[in-house]
């Protein structure tokens, strides 16, 4: 309860410090472009040079997503709040929910719907889905990309299905790597601590002549088990090694290509006496991108994607992806910015069944067939802009499928924009869906999900973005309608088993997203993002589910976080990381604040020094998982890491 | 309550240690003080000014990274006779007058073709795209270790007839693509 009203305290100061800077125009104009322009106009040539200039995120160039809900995480934003896992950084977008489940696992969802096999969002590294067509969601154990790898992450909230596909239903999380040309030389990491056991990274980055760059990395890391209810040591620890390449090759003058691949193996622990569940896996990727002329672009990309896993007692799995994507964007008259696209792919997925479980039949292939087509128009060249577009779909369970979305940009003033979306996106079937028997012989108590379609979602949203010296902020409000939801269904009522898995619910979710970054001085700088979110569901007439969605979403009302990032003198740095989560109803996990915070030292340009503490507020906490023996704890941890640049 | 404590000890640390710090600016805001301070150290031949009264033209084409800041940076101020003016340009054939060009994303990237297409105009193309000096653009701002270089070119500006003061080329690096 301490931590919910400190946490309410700590949303009114800010909410007051930004509304002040509406309302009170001296602290508004304080930073004002012109006060700035006259002094740096006093400067000289070499006095420019010498200033010290910090670099805005990037921001994203297309209007499907400047027309979105869309945070940036960035490489800075990664490396000063001391996040150890992908999984981890994303808790730095305030438009996700993020939840750790145990040492491995992690509960990452947008605007609601979280689980541990969330289905409505799509992920994306580098442009390969890493999605496992068992759930429509997201194994997050084995996406440790190396943090000081990644350029930025895009985390968009609310459907994206019209550029990026299926899945994309709730939000998409794009993950950039840093292309080799700025990651040259050597860098080592290495650390450790109580709950980081050890970790380290070797990367090296070179040239192969004038025209193609390349990189080789190695990594490994052990992590400690998360905590039983009653404190003791659950068996979750697990380790794993990581290593891939990149080569980024600039031919002639208008093509460019990458080659990139990684592999891993880890091992996570289980409760005895089952054996340890083993991942593996690996993917290589090439993309070509090809400038025909001024205003138009061709760009190709081509993956295969293998994983293993080995869950000892309850299934495993090896799948297997092909992936082969193309688009074209062109200008068309003055007006027109056209992006078209067309992708297939190729699943092969094969499930070793248990005694508990068993997908049905073992062994599937199946095929992906999309295109998309967006056109962008300039109504008011560089005001007001309309996107209208359609992905359509055709997979093997419900054969074609349309998802439009039409989005409006309106530039009220250079610093403010106003925009408004409507969307219909998708949740196509998974194997899980459709083809999951339990128990792993007859008589199932559940057997599987014969007339399972998609799950359709209409979504209208409507925002605001406003950036003016050192002020960003970006309000996101949203309403959607779901129909057809998953359910469990009585196969022959009044019977209470079998069942099977039917589209028996509809649902509804609202809110709104805020987030704010503001430099308050050139040395300090604030980010701060508050969400409330409801979602509904009910089961229609004639279901017999009468669950309201307890297993489809576990989303706390409200959350909020703020990040303060400090320069301080003697090349030292602090930050620290606030967040306060509200109660997850349906699992009786209660609200909670914790509080990570990173100070480290650059005695010079090449050596990094830090020590980072995580979840410092408690000795250990509940973040999701329904009530019982089972349900694990996050404990606090403190590591040190080095890094050298060479 | 202990996160209260924290959050007020964090504010008043900060509070203490930042009342006043200086010597820093925004990437954009720094690099639109350059495009302004350009004009200073270029002469244009006779013939790209209309007369001497003519605004001296900004351009930006494709994405605007400056917002509103080079419009301010420029306000009421001249060049001799001339006052400053910025236009914003989706596509090479837009560019009528322009005396200044910086060639924003997604544009710069594949800056090859624009380059060919402004070849001997006498208009200053500046850009922040990689190796924008050396593939044939005359000022590169090159940002390094949170500074800003300049690279310059001096060949596509001669062959445009524009004199780049020997005050700017003493603090930027000269590159010189084809050696000579």
């Amino acid at each position: 309860m301490a931590d919910m009203r400190a946490a309410a305290v700590a949303t009114s100061m800010v909410l007051a410090l930004w509304l002040v800077s509406f309302t009170q125009p001296g602290f508004a104009q304080q930073p004002d472009s012109s006060l700035s322009a006259d002094a740096l106009k006093k400067l000289s040539i070499e006095q420019l040079m010498n200033l010290q200039v910090t670099s805005v995120s990037k921001r994203p160039e297309r209007l499907s997503q400047t027309a979105s809900a869309i945070q940036v995480i960035t490489q800075e934003d990664i490396r000063r709040a001391g996040a150890s896992s992908l999984a981890e950084a994303l808790r730095l977008a305030s438009n996700l929910q993020v939840a750790q489940v145990d040492a491995r696992q992690w509960a990452i969802s947008a605007r609601g719907f979280n689980s541990t096999t969330a289905n409505k969002l799509l992920v994306l590294i580098d442009g390969r889905t890493v999605y496992t067509p068992l759930f429509s969601g997201v194994f997050w154990d084995v996406q440790e990309v190396p943090l000081a790898d990644i350029d930025r992450i895009e985390v968009i909230s609310g459907p994206g299905a019209t550029l990026w596909g299926s899945n994309a239903v709730n939000g998409v999380i794009n993950v950039i790597t840093k292309g080799v040309k700025d990651t040259q030389g050597l860098l080592l990491t290495g650390g450790g601590g109580n709950e980081q056991r050890g970790f380290g990274t070797v990367r090296y980055g070179g040239a192969l002549g004038s025209t193609v760059r390349a990189k080789i990395y190695g990594r490994g890391f052990g992590r400690d088990a998360s905590a039983l209810p009653g404190g003791a040591e659950s068996s979750d620890d697990w380790h794993l090694w990581q290593g891939g390449f990149r080569m980024d090759w600039d031919a002639a003058t208008a093509n460019k290509v990458t080659l990139q691949g990684d592999l891993y193996d880890g091992r996570i622990g289980q409760a005895s006496p089952a054996a340890d569940i083993a991942v593996s896996g690996g993917n290589v990727m090439a993309k070509w991108s090809h400038t025909i002329s001024e205003t138009s672009s061709l760009a190709a990309q081509l993956y295969y994607d293998r994983t293993h896993r080995n869950i000892p007692g309850t299934f495993g799995e090896d799948l297997d992806t092909y992936d082969v994507d193309l688009q074209h964007a062109t200008r068309l008259g003055a007006r027109h910015d056209l992006v078209w696209g067309l992708g297939y792919r190729l699943i092969n997925d094969r499930v070793a069944n248990s005694a508990a479980l068993a997908f049905l039949p073992a062994h599937v292939a199946r095929q992906w067939f999309t295109g998309f087509v967006q056109d962008e128009i300039a109504l008011v060249p560089n005001r007001l802009h309309l996107a209208l577009g359609t992905k359509i779909e055709h997979n093997d369970y419900v054969g074609f499928e349309i998802q439009p979305s039409g989005r409006v940009n309106w530039r009220l003033s250079p610093s403010g924009t106003l925009w408004a979306a409507i969307s219909r996106a998708l949740r196509s079937p998974s194997r899980i869906d459709r083809e999951l028997f339990a128990p792993g012989q007859p008589p199932y108590f559940l057997a599987g999900g014969p007339g399972f379609h998609s799950e359709e979602e209409l979504a209208y949203e409507l925002g605001f973005r406003h950036q003016r010296g050192p002020l960003a902020l970006s309000l996101a409000t949203f309403y959607s309608r779901y129909h057809g939801l998953r359910s469990l269904e009585q196969a022959n009522p009044p019977a209470a088993t079998p069942m099977v898995i039917g589209n028996g619910q509809d649902g509804e979710s609202y809110g709104a997203e805020l987030a704010t970054d503001y430099r308050v001085t050139d040395r300090w700088r604030l980010r701060a993002g508050y969400t409330e979110l409801r979602v509904h569901i009910w089961p229609n007439p004639g279901s017999t589910d009468q669950s309201r969605g307890a297993s489809e979403s576990h989303t706390p009302d409200r959350q909020f976080f703020l990040q303060s990032s400090v320069d301080l003198p003697a090349d030292l740095r602090f930050d620290v990381g606030l967040r306060a989560i509200d109660d997850i109803t349906n699992q009786q996990v209660p609200g909670y604040g914790e509080l990570n915070a990173k100070l480290s030292w650059q005695p010079m340009p090449a050596l990094d020094l830090s020590l980072v503490g995580q979840n410092l507020l408690h000795r250990r906490h509940v973040e999701f998982g329904a009530p019982g023996a089972a349900r694990r704890e996050i404990e606090r941890g403190v590591y040190g890491a080095v890094a050298w640049r060479f | 309550m202990a996160l209260l404590r924290v959050t007020a000890a964090l504010l008043l640390v900060c509070a203490a240690r930042l009342g006043a710090q200086g010597a820093r600016a925004s990437e954009a805001q720094v690099k639109a003080v350059f495009l302004f301070n350009f004009a200073q150290f270029v002469d244009w031949p006779p013939e790209a000014v209309p007369d001497s009264q003519a605004p001296l033209v900004i351009g930006i084409l494709g994405d605007d990274p400056f917002g509103d800041f080079l419009d301010a940076t420029v306000r009421g101020e001249h060049r001799g006779a001339r006052p400053f003016a910025v236009r914003r340009f989706q596509r090479v054939e837009d560019i009528t007058r322009c005396d200044i060009l910086f060639i924003g994303r997604p544009l710069a990237d594949r800056p090859e073709e624009i380059l060919a297409r402004l070849k001997n105009r006498p208009i200053l193309t500046v850009s922040d795209a990689d190796q924008f000096a050396e593939r044939g653009g005359m000022i590169h701002f090159v940002t390094d270790r949170s500074r800003i270089r300049l690279q310059i070119n001096p060949e596509p500006a001669d062959a445009a007839h524009l004199t780049i003061s020997s005050k700017l080329l003493r603090v930027a690096e000269v590159i010189t693509p084809s050696g000579r």
